[in-house]
C-alpha cells in the first residue's frame, strides 16, 4: 500500500534529523574540549549533510545522511596564560563551535521532526480513514 | 455487482488514488526539507474533464509469457514534477518551505476524508436498496 510507504519516507526524514540532533549535541558538549599542549587543536565543529536517495526495492526517494564533515574555519583565541595548552603569548586555541548558531541549528531540527511527525499523522489519518469504509 | 462499474466509486477511487500518491509526493518533500539542491515536487491537479476524458494514451504492457520474465511493473499514473516558481531557497539551494508542504498535507486530508465519507455514504445508499439499513 502506498500510504505505508509514504510512512517510510517520513521515518527516513525522522532518521537523518535524529541523527544531525546528534551531530548538534556532540557539537554544544564539547563547546569547551581545548587540547593538553600548545600544539594540539582542541575539539572542531562536525556538520552533517543530507541526500536524498532513491530506495530500488520500495521505489520511494528517502532522505539519508551523506556525510559528517567537520567545519574548517579558524579557531578562537582566548587569553588565558595559566592553561597548558596555552602558547607562548598566553593564548588558547578555543573549539569553533558557536553555541548561537547550534541552538538555532536545533531549532530548525526540531521543527523539521515535528514536521515528519505530522506527515506521518497525517498517512496514519489516512489509513484509517480508509479502514472506516469497512465498518459501519 | 462490481463496485468500480459504478461511475460514481470509480470516479471515487481515481481521487482516493491520486491523494495517496499525492500524500507520497509531500512526504517525500518534507523528509527532505533539509538536502541540499532539493527542489519541492507536486503532482498535476486531478481534473474532472480528464477523468470523463479517460487516459490520453494507452498504457503499453509488456506481457510475461514466462514466469522467467522480469515483472515490470505498472508504472504510477501520477508523475510528480519539480515545482517551477520558487519562492524562496536555502543558501544550500534547497527549495522546500515547510509551511507549504504542511498546509498542502492538510488539504490532502481533509480531501481524503471527504472521498472516504462519500464512498461510506455511497455505500449506505446500495444498503439501503438492499434493504438493510
Amino acid at each position: 500500500m502506498d500510504l505505508l510507504k509514504t510512512m517510510l519516507i517520513s521515518a527516513s526524514g525522522l532518521d537523518a534529523q535524529g541523527q544531525r540532533m546528534r551531530v548538534i549535541s556532540e557539537n554544544l558538549a564539547n563547546k569547551d574540549s581545548m587540547g593538553k599542549t600548545p600544539e594540539e587543536d582542541p575539539y572542531r565543529r562536525k556538520v552533517i549533510s543530507f541526500k536524498n536517495v532513491l530506495d530500488r526495492e520500495e521505489n520511494i526517494t528517502k532522505v539519508a545522511v551523506s556525510n559528517i564533515g567537520v567545519d574548517r574555519s579558524e579557531f578562537d583565541l582566548k587569553f588565558n596564560p595559566s592553561h597548558p595548552a596555552a602558547n607562548a603569548d598566553g593564548y588558547v586555541k578555543m573549539p569553533n563551535v558557536n553555541s548561537l548558531i547550534e541552538v538555532m541549528d536545533m531549532k530548525e531540527t526540531q521543527r523539521s521532526y515535528q514536521a515528519n511527525l505530522g506527515a506521518i499523522e497525517a498517512s496514519k489519518k489516512m489509513i484509517m480513514r480508509t479502514l472506516d469504509i469497512l465498518r459501519q | 455487482m462490481n463496485l468500480e462499474k459504478i461511475p460514481l466509486f470509480a470516479a471515487l477511487t481515481e481521487k482516493m488514488k491520486w491523494l495517496t500518491a499525492r500524500q507520497k509526493v509531500l512526504a517525500q518533500n518534507i523528509a527532505n526539507s533539509d538536502t541540499p539542491n532539493y527542489r519541492a515536487r507536486d503532482l498535476k491537479p486531478l481534473k474532472f474533464r480528464e477523468f470523463i476524458q479517460g487516459p490520453q494514451e494507452e498504457n503499453v504492457h509488456i506481457s510475461r509469457t514466462n514466469t522467467r520474465h522480469i515483472f515490470v511493473g505498472e508504472a504510477s499514473r501520477y508523475e510528480s514534477q519539480i515545482d517551477r516558481n520558487v519562492t524562496e531557497m536555502t543558501p544550500t539551494g534547497n527549495a522546500v518551505m515547510l509551511e507549504e508542504e504542511m498546509m498542502k498535507v492538510a488539504d490532502t486530508q481533509i480531501q481524503y476524508e471527504l472521498t472516504t465519507s462519500l464512498y461510506k455514504k455511497n455505500l449506505g445508499l446500495i444498503k439501503t436498496a438492499l434493504g438493510r439499513r
